[in-house]
């Protein structure tokens, strides 16, 4: 919705607007709807100068439509595949996290979702030297964690403390707070972060159902709403800024989320000693990822993988790694 | 208003009629006609996106490789384009004798292209953005005669936001959605398009019944648009042990989805049902 203002456009003067306002159009959806040639003689304005400004709205409020060749043009060049750190778990999800997408890891309690987040952002901000921002809604976010992770990597004490003033963490303990992180990130809070060293490439909210969950439920409608506005401003900042989205969620079955938030592939962590006989015996193929975080063996298993033909992760492939070489930025691809 | 000549004739001259877009899911001859609101209608991951792009495809294939070659808008209103999937299962329709494995040659990308560029991409935030964005595009249809087809993924993306911001007026809480499907309206009449929209089940979570959910819950202006109905389900896996949070990626493949279709009248339903795999949908 957006309220008529004066000095909008050429032409919509005070006046102007205060006619239209007593033909009850006070918005410019109200003017672009309604019947210029009977509205020209309700305010007594000319019908070519409202034609005109109806036109000027529209362009500006409107949004454009983009050839399908020029936007997959586009995401040829600006889709960068992150490496996890861990190759299974790469090969698991298609060679990596897709920028410009969300990918959620759902799994019951201890299953591992916050441990494979730790890792990733640790990967991203050490090995491919690029920032990560942590939105930490549970407090389980350890920096101690972060640190074991990293001397495993390497020993360098400069190396370490570089990598880890590479993820910038954020804490929000409930919707707002979320929604006025993501906000402000959108609007400047990324490049503020990039200011460091290399470009925030990954976006990682752990998680996101413990902020959400205790909306859902009961006869209002406000719940579903602020669920819909947070899926769509972290799909908007994906898209736009071409970063990854990584998000945790501990709810299997969470009605819009999924449907508003359409995360690309969702992946399903649980310990292997439990219910893993399932996963693992059900069938010939099942892509099985072993990921070895502390003394506990993980078992993951994508069942809502997208299937995108190999020619097309190849190609995707073969340009970033040409990037790579050339210098031109630091995509880092190839899993193994 | 005054319409140029070159208008009249694109506004008037036959558009391509989508009456045989896909002849397995609609009843005998009862296809979308010129003017028609198709609606896929179900919960999510019940194959209405696949479905979606395997209609798209259909329609920007060229003829040689069995589509209908028009152009088609698609109003993408929760950013839920897959670029990459939709390529893929372009990409499988165009050669299906390759192997999966061999990269892309120039002469598929040149093909590819071509069916690409009969896509229009339209990225819409709120319900407002879209009832201005389809006034926008009334000067696409008006002037682009190969368009006959309007897709929208999916129609109910604003409904929780509407209820929310229409405060405790019902009918606030309806406007934009009326508005646009009063807009649909005019321009299904004036430029004989077609129109094919997808629409999230609500989940109730004091339903009743489970029929309860199929219950159409969008305003009533487009209730009175929509000619077919879609209802997409998932069927149950036969042997859908305790493990379906870890289903194999073989079971997904052979996961079968039943897409039921009801038209506007004398026309009886049809069912019919599909899988998905890594070229698009393969019905059975």
């Amino acid at each position: 919705m957006v309220v008529l203002r004066a000095g909008m456009c050429p032409g919509l003067e005070e006046d102007l607007i205060r006619d239209l306002r007593a033909a009850d159009i006070k918005t410019v959806e109200d003017l672009v709807s309604s019947d210029i040639e009977e509205l020209a003689q309700k305010c007594s304005a000319s019908y070519k100068a409202l034609f005109a400004i109806r036109r000027v709205l529209l362009a500006q409020h409107t949004a454009f439509p983009v050839s399908g060749a020029d936007l997959y043009e586009e995401l040829l060049s600006s889709t960068a595949i992150l490496s996890t750190g861990n190759p299974s778990f790469d090969k698991l999800l298609d060679s990596g996290l897709y920028t410009g997408e969300i990918t959620e890891l759902s799994g019951g309690p201890g299953s591992g979702k916050s441990q494979v987040c730790f890792g990733v952002a640790v990967h991203i901000s050490h090995q491919l030297k690029q920032s990560v921002i942590y939105i930490d809604t549970t407090g389980g976010l350890s920096a101690g964690r972060l640190l074991q992770m990293l001397q495993t990597e390497t020993s360098d004490t400069e190396a370490q403390m570089e990598a880890l003033q590479r993820i910038h963490v954020f804490r929000s303990f409930d919707i707002f707070s979320l929604l006025d992180c993501l906000h402000g990130l959108s609007g400047g809070g990324l490049q503020q972060a990039s200011v460091g060293g290399g470009s925030v490439k990954a976006v990682i909210v752990d998680s996101v159902s413990a902020v959400i969950s205790p909306l859902l439920g009961g006869k209002q409608n406000e719940g579903m709403s602020l669920m819909i506005q947070v899926a769509g401003v972290l799909k908007t900042m994906a898209k736009d800024f071409n970063i990854a989205a990584l998000v945790t969620n501990h709810v299997t079955r969470s009605g819009g989320w999924r449907a508003a938030a359409g995360p690309r592939r969702v992946v399903g962590s649980h310990p292997q000693n439990q219910s893993s006989a399932g996963a693992a015996g059900g069938g010939r193929g099942a892509l099985q990822s072993l990921l070895g975080h502390a003394d506990q063996v993980l078992q993951t298993a994508v069942f809502h993988q997208r299937a995108v033909r190999p020619a097309v992760v190849e190609s995707l492939q073969r340009r970033n790694l040409w990037k790579e070489e050339t210098g031109r930025d630091r995509f880092l691809t190839r899993a193994n | 208003m005054s319409e140029s000549g070159a208008q009249l004739f694109a506004r008037l001259e036959a558009r391509r009629c989508l009456k045989e877009i896909e002849p397995r899911l609609f009843p005998e001859d009862g296809g979308p006609d010129h003017g028609e609101v198709v609606e896929l209608y179900g919960t999510e991951g019940t194959g209405k996106t696949e479905l979606l792009y395997h209609l798209l495809c259909r329609c920007v294939l060229p003829k040689a490789a069995g589509g209908l070659e028009v152009d088609v808008v698609f109003v993408d209103t929760n950013y839920s384009l897959d670029m990459l999937r939709l390529v893929s299962i372009i990409d499988s329709r165009l050669n299906p004798a390759l192997s999966t494995s061999s990269p892309i040659a120039g002469s598929d990308e040149e093909a590819l292209r071509s069916c690409l560029s009969r896509l229009l991409v339209v990225h819409c935030s709120s319900s407002s953005q879209l009832l201005l964005t389809l006034h926008f595009l009334e000067n696409s249809f008006s002037s682009r005669p190969g368009l006959a087809l309007l897709l929208i993924d999916s129609i109910s993306a604003f409904y929780w936001l509407d209820r929310c911001e229409g405060g405790a007026s019902f009918a606030k809480q309806e406007d934009k959605l009326s508005k646009c499907s009063e807009l649909l309206g005019r321009l299904l009449r004036d430029y004989r398009i077609t129109v094919l929209a997808t629409c999230h089940a609500l989940r109730r979570s004091h339903r009743g019944t489970s029929s309860d959910s199929h219950r159409p819950y969008l305003c009533r202006p487009w209730q009175r648009l929509v000619t077919h109905r879609l209802l997409c389900r998932r069927q149950e896996a036969p042997n859908n042990g305790s493990a379906a949070a870890g289903s194999s990626e073989e079971q997904g493949r052979r996961q079968v989805f039943t897409v039921h279709c009801t038209s506007r009248g004398t026309r009886a339903p049809r069912s019919s049902s599909f899988y998905v795999t890594d070229g698009g949908v393969e019905f059975t």
